[in-house]
């Protein structure tokens, strides 16, 4: 699966119902570090490993040859010689040594299936950092909710490392719980899973479910990255709710 | 030796062809109209749609019988998709990128040695970037086509990935042209003489923001701009095209505001006017979003002009989001609005999806807007009859004794002169009637100068 739309609709303000009893207080928030390099650079880029999340959803780790990124925010990624590339955001954090992108076999994509198929030492065309999908510095304090679908969660991890005293719920809506991608990575109690096809989640149902069944805290910012349908789906339900829809951010997986 | 280019697709590769003339003319080739006497035949190919690329194969193929009978050299570059580009390979003798232009004298000079000139990215295995190739590209001095229009690079590339458009893959990223060059440039044509000066860009309001700070912004530009202008002692209109609404800062406006040389013309592309729809498209703004400038363009810019381009028949666009568009329109009242029915493009995200809006009902929708955009053409061209107004003389109209020219707002007019007043000539005129898209009107002698509207 690859990217990327991103639309700041603006911010609207989600309550979970069921996320009264969680915690208010900000910990241990990073201030946000201006990032004032913002020179897009094109080079090879060398894969250092890829760790398999599931048979056909892996992380690439690759060398972030001192790349100054935002969390949300993507790159474009293709084989050397290979006409292709695609889009894809950033997994990994602000402060980490590496970039990691998550991808996903699409049974008729083409890269996604040759960059799988890559072995350590190999390169990479990279390009970026592109995309808007990024906290606003003036909204630091205010609660997040987080909803991904699939590999949309990427920028939420890259989110949520980078800024380890966000507040923030994540919902992540998969088929199956096996598709919970580094679910152990997240605190749990900011973490809900979501699955449609079982029951090991948190959540039997997608996120629209989740969502019809919960209050919305008009403080809290909501990101959507998922598919299109998802977030159609989820900004019918919110903007339905009395919502503006200057208030919701997306970034569209295509 | 003679050459020929045929140039498709949009101001910034009729711009680009200006600067590949150079290079050409720089090695003893002059320009023949007619291709069947050229002995090197080049195309600026454009990616948008589907038919300018059946244009560059029908064309090629042409040429390629050609050679059976004499010696003949074609090249192709221009926006071409990594695909389209493997497959000219075959049909051209050079394939180049755009940023690699100051090379093609020599490409075209070890033709037949065997050249490295079409390979997929030439800069990568010389170790050039593509920002420093396209500065090189900068430096070349255009032959400009006309002696009173013209059009500056200042940015090329674009980060933004619409859906609907391919751009991204064709032209890479966004790199802004150093300032100081671009104000040389704009110094020489305004020395020359020059009165319609159009700084191009994908983005042109991202300018300078790849830059890191070491470079202006695009506010910045146009002040460079506006106090050059100011202090010139000549006339002239500078416009740019196109700016994106999500980079669209009262800054710019107010600069446009602050110096006369900066035309009180807005270009802003819309695209649709529903929220779902955007998203789709991926244009990282909303209506909302959209209205804000548009508010800010009528309290900071109340006289200036407000054109737009708009796709009707997106992939999934429901009749109510088709409805938005149209309300969008009846709200805003744009003066120009280039409504496209939508096409996949080939290497554009959205050509994955189905073109699911049949044809016909795409032409309704056309239509529907169209008519919307008349009507509010036409009240605005009204309201202007009887004002006095700057305009630059552009050629001669088809109606025996009539000649054309555009105002300020790039409102096209038509007036009757018994004498020929000179293309590129500002007259005075005040308007005595209105259609939809043209003001007619009455020349005014040259020494009444004081404007109704400025």
């Amino acid at each position: 699966m690859f990217l990327i739309s991103s639309i700041v609709i603006g911010f609207m303000h989600i309550h979970p119902k069921n996320q009264a009893g969680k915690s208010s207080i900000v910990r241990n928030l990073q201030p946000m570090q201006p990032v004032v390099d913002t020179l897009i650079m094109r080079k090879i880029y060398r894969l250092q490993k890829i760790r398999n999340l599931t048979e056909d959803t892996y992380v690439m780790r690759i060398d972030r040859n001192n790349m100054s990124f935002r969390a949300g925010q993507h790159i474009t990624l293709g084989i050397p010689g290979n006409n292709q590339v695609r889009e894809y955001s950033i997994y990994s954090t602000e402060q980490d040594p590496f970039l990691e992108v998550l991808i996903k076999e699409v049974d008729t994509g083409t890269v996604s299936r040759q960059l799988h198929k890559l072995i350590p030492g190999e390169l990479l065309d990279v390009e970026g950092p592109f995309g808007y999908f990024t906290l606003d510095e003036k909204w630091m304090q205010r609660e997040y909710l987080f909803v991904g679908t699939g590999t949309g969660i990427a920028p939420f991890h890259s989110l949520a490392g980078s800024y380890p005293g966000l507040k923030y719920t994540l919902l992540h809506g998969v088929r199956y719980g096996r598709e919970a991608y580094d679910k152990s990575y997240y605190p749990e109690d900011r973490h809900i899973l979501c699955t449609s096809r079982d029951t090991i989640g948190n959540f039997a149902g997608r996120v629209t479910d989740y969502l019809k069944q919960h209050d919305l805290n008009p403080e809290t910012k909501v990101y959507l990255c998922g598919n299109c349908d998802m977030i159609y789906d989820v900004y019918d339900l919110l903007t339905s709710r009395g919502f503006p829809s200057g208030n919701i951010k997306t970034e569209v997986y295509f | 030796m003679k050459y020929h280019i045929l140039t498709l697709g949009c101001q910034m590769n009729k711009s680009d062809s200006e600067r590949v003339r150079t290079v050409i003319e720089g090695m003893g080739y002059r320009w023949t109209d007619d291709e069947e006497e050229a002995g090197l035949l080049g195309i600026l190919a454009c990616s948008v749609r589907q038919k300018s690329i059946d244009k560059v194969y029908s064309r090629v193929s042409r040429w390629n019988e050609w050679k059976n009978s004499r010696s003949l050299l074609t090249f192709v570059s221009g926006c071409v998709l990594p695909a389209d580009r493997n497959k000219f390979l075959k049909l051209f003798d050079l394939v180049f990128n755009m940023s690699e232009l100051p090379g093609l004298p020599d490409m075209i000079a070890q033709y037949g040695i065997v050249t490295g000139a079409g390979g997929n990215s030439p800069g990568r295995s010389t170790g050039i970037r593509p920002e420093e190739r396209i500065r090189e590209f900068w430096k070349l001095q255009p032959s400009y086509i006309s002696d009173f229009e013209a059009y500056i690079p200042i940015q090329n590339g674009c980060d933004k990935f619409c859906t609907f458009c391919a751009v991204p893959y064709t032209r890479g990223r966004e790199v802004s042209r150093p300032s100081q060059a671009i104000m040389d440039e704009l110094t020489l044509l305004v020395q020359k003489g020059y009165k319609s000066i159009t700084l191009l860009g994908q983005n042109v309001n991202s300018y300078g923001l790849d830059k890191s700070g070491s470079e202006v912004t695009f506010a910045g530009l146009l002040g460079q701009i506006g106090e050059f202008g100011a202090r010139s002692g000549h006339e002239f209109w500078v416009y740019f095209t196109s700016p994106h609404p999500r980079d669209m800062s009262d800054e710019v406006l107010k600069m446009m505001a602050t110096y006369n040389c900066l035309a009180k013309q807005v270009h802003l592309p819309l695209q649709s006017g529903d929220d779902k729809v955007l998203i789709r498209m991926n244009r990282k703004h909303s209506l909302e979003d959209y209205n804000r400038v548009v508010s800010s363009i009528r309290q900071i810019l109340p006289d200036a002009t407000l054109f737009t381009d708009i796709i009707v028949g997106f992939t999934g666009e429901t009749l109510e989001q088709f409805e938005n568009s149209r309300r969008a329109m009846d709200s805003i009242r744009f003066n120009m609005a280039y409504i496209a029915v939508y096409s996949p493009r080939p290497g554009a995200a959205s050509s994955r999806w189905e073109d699911d809006i049949p044809m016909a009902e795409k032409k309704r929708r056309l239509h529907v807007l169209t008519e919307e955009l008349t009507r509010h053409t036409l009240e605005y061209n009204k309201i202007l009859i009887g004002k006095r107004l700057r305009v630059l003389v552009t050629g001669y109209d088809r109606k025996q004794g009539y000649m054309s020219g555009i105002t300020e707002g790039r409102i096209i007019v038509r007036f009757f002169t018994p004498s020929p007043v000179p293309p590129g000539k500002f007259i005075w005129l005040e308007v005595t009637g209105a259609a939809p898209y043209s003001i007619e009107g009455n020349l005014i002698t040259d020494n009444v100068i004081e404007p109704v509207l400025p």
